[in-house]
């Protein structure tokens, strides 16, 4: 079985962000990048899928900048066998891939010459948190898609899979070729062991650039983006804590309703 | 919740800017090694270590070892990340790969240990004990001894322990009883009784091999008639598979301040039928072969005390810049003004500050200690690898112990700054603090480390080793002069090299005289000064490096090297210099004492 992983390298959650001067997107100098969580959990699934089948290979396809080879090295350790590194730097900081439209567009035409019978994405990168990439990807390659999965079995012709729904799951098939979104839960992704730390960095990476997967620059980056960020900033910094005084639970407890009613107007 | 663990930052400016360690990628010995791989190396270390070791050294805390029936049953919570440890192989991160270990250069591997031990020390102490038996057997033992045991014990599969003490010989280890007989089969069996043995019985691994030192019937009394012997809990048949239990019984466990997940056990050898033993190496030699592990475990506690210190600095520094309480000192009295964070306070910028300024030379220091090793493997000369031997040995005590003194009053500190949240369980401080207070007491206790500091690698080395380092820091201070911003540092971490220079050398000196037992009443706080002085030493190398990068983006953090330096070498090194003039004191009123009189 062939499966395809899509990966995005996004800002590490456990490091800090600034806003660029532009006001329209992060400062990335000194920015730490990670695995999206999500496709942590995608690249954890088609392994399991590999191994428990055997005679199977996990792609890596990924979009973005030239560091982007870090989160490639991690996923090699991890232990996809090839991976697909679209570079999407057109000009200095200009990028193709900057709305969910032109990312998908990019990953669909990078697909066009390889073979897969299962695409495994998931459900969202925690940086811009569209929700739209996977989604997109399907719809130009005529897939069909199953999200927020929990739980998967493939046979050679269809999968089957638990996704979650509000207020429960559902089990839902598809025909292969699909396309399917990881959810927390699905399972626990691997740390790369030290041997394939080593070994990884002896791996190729399939490095393409825009013309090479037959895609115009011009018709990319801001001018092909159907979305454009106008301004971004921090949410406001949390007030300080008011605490409530008042002789018993009693008191306190009608006090602090009183608030919320006339200050807070949440009750 | 804690998430950071160790300050990244810090430890990318020791490695690459302090200390160049891209300068080893030239050699053969690490030729298919990169920064990439160094960076992805510690990236991994820290992921694991946040993820999945952190969350369970509180409950391994909290629900400690049970010791029932003679056995040892460790918190179910440790499994997972031992399981982690072993198959992601992160137990032996500079040993041979030939015997399970990754051939990582001694810096890198300290940096990757630095996470790991701040997220766990408890899961860091199974893993050092069979890292240090497997390193014993690699040196000294058979080809036979080292195909059946090293691999099992570098990658974790095994455990190892250290069956030094006895109840009548625990610093004076020629004292120990413990004898061995020899078999037909050429095996000996071994009787005695050991104390204070970490993680000497344990569920965690299928087999712990137990290096014991005792005594062969006949041998010479004291340490020269000591021998190391391999005692596996299950005898290991000549294929590798397991044979029958050995008799090793764990008749109890302590009690403890902290670690309580790291059993610390009594064990009785041959109370109740056969303990069979393996002889390592010569007979009667087993205390060489013991020191040589000793050293690196030393290093290694040191570490443990550091990132105690440095886990509790960063507590505090969340804290304070999180907790708000009082007004600014500036706008005492006016009661409109907000609260602010604590951060704010003097009182408490000057603890942190304090803090920051033992934790970032601390790490400077151990992480020039694993340099120098690395240097010395790597020096193409005779003359290179005695300078960074001497260097290293001169560097242990000083490690082991000024790291566990300096991380465990950081830790007292930072629970001051956390007030009376510190104290209580809710907050990570006081658990750091318990578990750290042991690495200044075991494995050689700090004042075994003075007595070797003095008696061993200041007179015994004839001052070789000494002119290494007063070498060294020498240079540095040549360089730094050369920067007028920071002249009167260097100038001050100058004066404060010479006066160590002479008081080792008068102490030295006084060893050769009756006062000799002086000498070693001041060799702890020789010891200490020596410390601090390396330490000043340090934070003028990070300032004159920081001094020249100050146009850069990262202003704040460069400026801050500079200002840590400061404080450190204006506030800590004076008081350093009038302990240097206490060490001159002679007659030591603490030998001269009548005992009746304490």
């Amino acid at each position: 079985m062939n499966i395809v992983v899509l990966m995005k390298q996004v800002p590490d959650t456990e490091a800090p962000v600034e806003i660029a001067e532009s006001n329209v997107a992060i400062d990335t100098e000194d920015t730490k990048w990670a695995i999206n969580p999500y496709d942590e959990f995608s690249l954890e699934e088609a392994l399991l899928i590999k191994e428990a089948k055997g005679d199977s290979k996990v792609t890596l396809v990924t979009v973005g900048p030239d560091h982007v080879a870090e989160a490639i090295r991690v996923a090699y350790a991890m232990g996809v066998d090839e991976a697909i590194h679209i570079n999407d730097e057109i000009d200095d900081e200009v990028y193709g891939a900057v709305d969910p439209h032109t990312t998908a567009a990019i990953i669909a035409a990078a697909l066009k010459d390889v073979p897969f019978d299962l695409i495994i994405a998931g459900q969202r990168a925690v940086d811009d948190d569209s929700y739209l990439v996977p989604a997109l990807v399907a719809n130009k390659l005529n897939l069909p898609i199953i999200s927020l999965v929990t739980k998967q079995e493939t046979t050679d012709t269809e999968i089957n899979c638990v996704q979650s729904i509000d207020g429960g799951t559902a089990v839902v098939k598809a025909a292969l070729p699909a396309l399917i979104t990881t959810q927390k839960g699905i399972n626990e992704p691997r740390y790369p062991n030290f041997r394939a730390i080593m070994k990884a960095k002896k791996k190729k990476v399939d490095e393409r650039e825009l013309e090479d997967i037959g895609l115009d620059p011009e018709n990319f980056g801001i001018n092909g983006a159907k979305v454009k960020i106008r301004s971004m900033e921090f949410p406001p910094e949390r007030g300080q804590g008011k605490i409530i005084e008042g002789s018993s639970p009693a008191e306190k407890a009608k006090i602090l309703v009183n608030l919320l009613k006339e200050e807070a107007s949440v009750i | 919740m804690l998430t950071k663990i160790a300050d990244q930052r810090d430890i990318d400016f020791v490695l690459y800017e302090q200390l160049g360690i891209e300068s080893l990628l030239t050699s053969k010995k690490y030729q298919d090694f990169n920064k990439k791989m160094f960076d992805m190396v510690l990236k991994e270390a820290k992921n694991i270590s946040v993820k999945e070791f952190l969350p369970a050294c509180a409950e391994c805390d909290k629900v400690g070892v049970t010791f029932k029936d003679n056995m040892v049953t460790v918190p179910d919570c440790l499994r997972k990340p031992h399981h982690l440890l072993f198959k992601g192989e992160w137990g032996a991160l500079t040993e041979d790969p030939e015997y399970g270990g990754q051939g990582l250069p001694f810096t890198i591997a300290q940096a990757a240990m630095e996470y790991i031990t701040a997220a766990n020390q408890i899961l860091v102490s199974y893993i050092w004990l069979g890292h240090g038996a497997g390193k014993m057997i690699e040196l000294s033992g058979t080809q036979k001894q080292k195909d059946l045991f090293v691999e099992k014990l570098y990658t974790g599969e095994w455990g190892g322990s250290m069956l030094l003490t006895e109840p009548e010989a625990g610093s004076d280890v020629g004292a120990l009883t413990t004898s061995a007989k020899k078999m037909d089969d050429g095996t000996y069996e071994l009787t005695g009784n050991k104390i204070f043995i970490t993680n000497g019985e344990q569920n965690l691994t299928d087999n712990i091999i137990h290096p014991v030192l005792a005594r062969i019937e006949g041998a010479p009394q004291g340490t020269k008639g000591i021998s190391l012997f391999i005692v596996p809990k299950i005898w290991v048949n000549d294929d590798g598979s397991l044979g029958e239990h050995n008799d090793v019984l764990c008749t109890g466990v302590e009690e403890k301040m902290g670690l309580h997940g790291s059993p610390t056990c009594s064990l009785s050898l041959g109370s109740r039928g056969k303990c069979r033993g393996l002889l390592l190496g010569e007979a009667n030699k087993g205390m060489e072969i013991m020191f040589h592990m000793m050293n690196e475990v030393r290093l290694e506690v040191g570490t443990q005390g550091f990132t105690s210190g440095s886990l509790a600095y960063l507590c505090a520094l969340d804290h304070a810049k999180q907790r708000r309480q009082g007004r600014s000192i500036e706008k005492v009295g006016d009661e409109e003004a907000a609260q602010v964070p604590i951060i704010q306070h003097p009182d408490v910028r000057r603890m942190l500050l304090r803090m920051k300024s033992y934790v970032e030379g601390m790490r400077s220091l151990i992480y020039y200690t694993a340099f120098c090793m690395d240097k010395k493997e790597l020096a193409d000369n005779d003359e290179e690898r005695d300078r960074q031997s001497k260097l290293v040995e001169i560097l242990t005590p000083v490690v082991k112990a000024y790291s566990t003194e300096k991380g465990f009053d950081v830790c007292v500190e930072a629970m001051q700054v956390l007030g009376g949240y510190g104290y209580t369980r809710e907050y990570p401080v006081e658990q750091i603090l318990r578990d750290c207070k042991i690495a200044s007491i075991y494995e050689g206790s700090n004042g075994i480390q003075a007595m070797d500091f003095l008696g061993r690698k200041l007179f015994g080395n004839k001052g070789k080793a000494l002119d290494c380092l007063v070498k060294e820091m020498k240079e540095c201070v040549a360089v730094a002069k050369e920067h007028k911003a920071i002249k009167d540092l260097a100038t001050d971490v100058e004066k404060a090299v010479d006066k160590l220079e002479e008081i080792c050398r008068n102490t030295m000196g006084v060893i050769m005289s009756r006062q000799m037992p002086s000498a070693f009443a001041s060799a702890h706080p020789l010891l200490d000064v020596t410390g601090d002085v390396i330490v000043a030493w340090m934070h003028l190398w990070r300032a004159t490096l920081a001094q020249t990068r100050l146009d850069s983006k990262d202003r704040i953090f460069y400026q801050g090297k500079i200002t840590t330096a400061q404080f450190f070498i204006k506030t800590i090194l004076p008081v350093a210099m009038g302990k240097l003039d206490a060490v001159t004191y002679e007659e030591n009123p603490a030998v001269i004492m009548e005992e009746g009189a304490f």
